[in-house]
């Protein structure tokens, strides 16, 4: 029999907190400091202001009324009149970004697959080349678009010029132009229109799409399409079923990232779009800034916004999670 | 099938020879090992058989048909591949009946083949595991079931035991090479492993540096190599250094009978290579030897010598050592004269020699 002595159950002596310890605390409290000043009290003031109230020909004032909200689902004339003005906007904006954002996905992902096979040196150069297009101010792109879509100077111009315009009455194509809204009696015309307003947004962040998509691409172990291969799948085949499967999360999440994104558009939308088509976005700049100068309205707007992105983020995760789950 | 014959096959990348030029024959139903060190071309070789890499010179003859410019997916040759490859996405039935669902066979059709290749494979139950939940052994089952499904003409393996652990690794060679025997199908295994390459081929391929060094069935490789790489690399072998003069060989102060005599020009420098189980100890004998180590290893122990000829390591069946054979003794060496391959000596300073013949 062996008498264990209790010292032996005794706790460790308490070992002293290191004063890095401490210093790493306070940069976190620092940080945490900057947050809540600089990024949860504005966004608080935005909620709060969401409830305040537009003083008739002056600025506005705190209050707790759901007028705004009121106006932005049914209308400030409710329940004499209903419009659906401001949820036809969020519609326009989720329209746009959906669109967008999937058109960028999906040409960004055969372009950054096929870089990937290339060698150091030349996916080096290309990543270079995308990310210094990632400089550009959204007011620069669309300065570009809008010259290169004009109906003077632009496509149209050049269209006309080599006969094309001509060609496309010959062929019957012209009338479907017509019809779509991309042609005037005497030319194509891309301004204003929602396939100039959706292919400058989708260009605005195709390297974005292609810089999300190029760690999972470029890890993608050339093995299982070579397996794929030997069991007699051919090239499109192998996309299909390999291919894309394998990049299937970070496909769906890079389209996430990119329609919120695109959710707060705003140049491209004044250049390109139809009035009539304008978004919430362009609506929330005007209600702040523009003629009616109705802060409140504004805040209200930006925090629907808000949710809808978070709404479809939620979703993008719980499409995530489903799908992962019968991994 | 009449089995797969390469003619006057290479591949160079860039300036870099990968393949030399050789023609190379796969027979009808047997096994066949390409066995080399890292980077002898092995892998290369198999992934131009596969069809995934084009030869720079040279035609793949499957039977008569060239499939050389056929791309992998018209070959119907299986593959497995190293790391496996299996698809994450899908399950372990999925994986197998990957190459009947895309070629248009019925899900449930596929799903039935595939459930009688995991018999074959005996992991029966498993079908609805996903591959995350399979060990390394299962994984390969997965991988040989699914490279099968398609029913190959040629069923290529590259590594397929690399990713095992030592005792797995024995079963699973034992294991495929039944299970190659009993489908008859023509087999190529790329192996770094010349244990593995002795266990299952009818034939091994022994590569260096994108050469073929020789082409025998195992038991030629091991007794009889054709050079001192292939008898360094397979097993292990005493290499001794010498002179040819008329019937023997000068090592040091020594003269060595060989038996027939040497094809080499008298002068000639030469490598004499002898097994280490083929040497005998005697009590006394006309070369004396010391024993400056012993190394038991179960089964066999090995016996470190000095020897006026060089320093020789021989390896006894323990039943047949002495086992009071210490450190320091002396033993007489009997070096058989069947034993002894001679050829010449690439690294000596003189560099004349040359076969006889």
């Amino acid at each position: 029999m062996t008498t264990i002595d209790d010292t032996a159950f005794a706790a460790p002596p308490a070992r002293s907190r290191p004063n890095w310890a401490s210093g790493t605390n306070l940069i976190l409290m620092a940080i945490g400091a900057v947050l809540i000043v600089f990024c949860i009290v504005p966004f608080g003031l935005v909620i709060a202001i969401s409830f305040g109230q537009k003083i008739e020909g002056a600025a506005w004032e705190w209050a707790f009324t759901f007028e705004n909200y009121q106006r932005f689902f049914v209308g400030a004339e409710w329940p004499d009149t209903v419009t659906f003005l401001y949820l036809q906007r969020l519609g326009y904006a989720l329209w746009y970004a959906v669109i967008a954002s999937v058109l960028a996905v999906a040409t960004a992902l055969p372009f950054t697959y096929l870089m990937t096979r290339l060698s150091r040196a030349a996916q080096a150069r290309w990543l270079v080349f995308l990310l210094a297009s990632l400089s550009l101010s959204e007011v620069f792109i669309v300065m570009g678009w809008d010259i290169l879509l004009s109906n003077r100077s632009g496509l149209p111009a050049l269209f006309k010029a080599t006969g094309l315009t001509d060609w496309l009455k010959d062929v019957g194509w012209f009338d479907v132009l017509r019809e779509w809204g991309l042609a005037n009696p005497r030319n194509v015309k891309f301004k204003p229109s929602q396939f100039a307003t959706i292919l400058t947004m989708s260009y605005l962040v195709w390297p974005y799409a292609v810089i999300l998509l190029y760690p999972a691409l470029s890890r993608l172990d050339t093995s299982l399409i070579e397996a794929a291969r030997t069991m007699g799948a051919r090239p499109f085949t192998v996309a299909r079923t390999v291919i894309l499967p394998s990049v299937r999360l970070p496909v769906i999440g890079s389209t996430f990232l990119l329609f919120v994104f695109l959710l707060g558009t705003y140049v491209a939308i004044t250049v390109f779009a139809n009035p009539a088509q304008h978004t919430t976005a362009v609506s929330i700049y005007e209600s702040v800034r523009g003629a009616s100068l109705n802060a409140p309205f504004g805040a209200t707007q930006a925090v629907i916004l808000l949710i809808t992105a978070a709404v479809f983020l939620g979703l993008g995760q719980a499409l995530n999670r489903a799908s992962g789950g019968a991994r | 099938m009449a089995g797969l014959h390469l003619e006057a096959i290479s591949k160079t990348f860039g300036t870099q020879t990968a393949v030399e030029r050789m023609d190379l024959s796969f027979g009808d139903g047997e096994l066949t090992a390409l066995l080399g060190p890292s980077g002898c071309g092995k892998t290369t070789l198999l992934r131009m058989i596969a069809g995934l890499e084009t030869p720079s010179t040279g035609r793949i003859m499957l039977g008569d048909t060239d499939v050389t410019a056929q791309p992998a997916h018209k070959r119907k040759f299986g593959m497995v591949f190293q790391n496996f490859a299996l698809f994450p996405h899908l399950n372990v039935r999925e994986n197998v009946g990957y190459a009947l669902t895309i070629a248009g066979v019925s899900k449930s059709e596929a799903g039935t083949r595939a459930d009688r290749l995991l018999d074959l494979v005996q992991l029966t139950g498993f079908a609805d595991r996903r591959i995350g939940q399979l060990s390394g052994g299962q994984r390969q089952r997965v991988a040989i079931a699914r490279a099968l499904a398609q029913e190959p003409d040629i069923f290529l393996l590259d590594e397929p035991m690399s990713a095992l652990d030592a005792k797995l690794r024995e079963e699973m060679q034992v294991e495929l090479r039944l299970l190659q025997q009993r489908l008859g199908i023509t087999t190529i295994v790329v192996t770094h492993d010349q244990r593995e390459a002795m266990t299952m081929a009818d034939q091994i391929v022994v590569m260096s540096k994108g050469r073929l060094e020789q082409v025998a069935p195992p038991d030629q490789i091991y007794n009889a190599p054709a050079n001192s790489f292939v008898a360094e690399f397979i097993g292990k072998a005493n290499f001794l250094r010498g002179t040819v003069r008329d019937a023997g060989v000068v090592i040091g102060d020594s003269y060595l009978p060989i038996s027939p005599p040497p094809r080499f020009i008298n002068g000639s420098p030469v490598q004499v290579v002898c097994r280490p189980e083929q040497i005998t100890l005697t009590d006394a004998g006309p070369l004396m030897g010391e024993v400056v180590f012993v190394r038991d290893l179960g089964a066999s122990r090995e016996i470190h010598l000095t020897t006026p000829i060089g320093t020789l390591v021989a390896e006894l069946a323990a039943t047949m050592a002495p086992t009071t054979l210490k450190k320091g003794d002396r033993v007489g060496v009997h070096l058989p004269v069947a034993a002894l391959h001679l050829f010449p000596d690439g690294a000596a300073p003189d560099q004349t020699a040359m076969a006889a013949e």
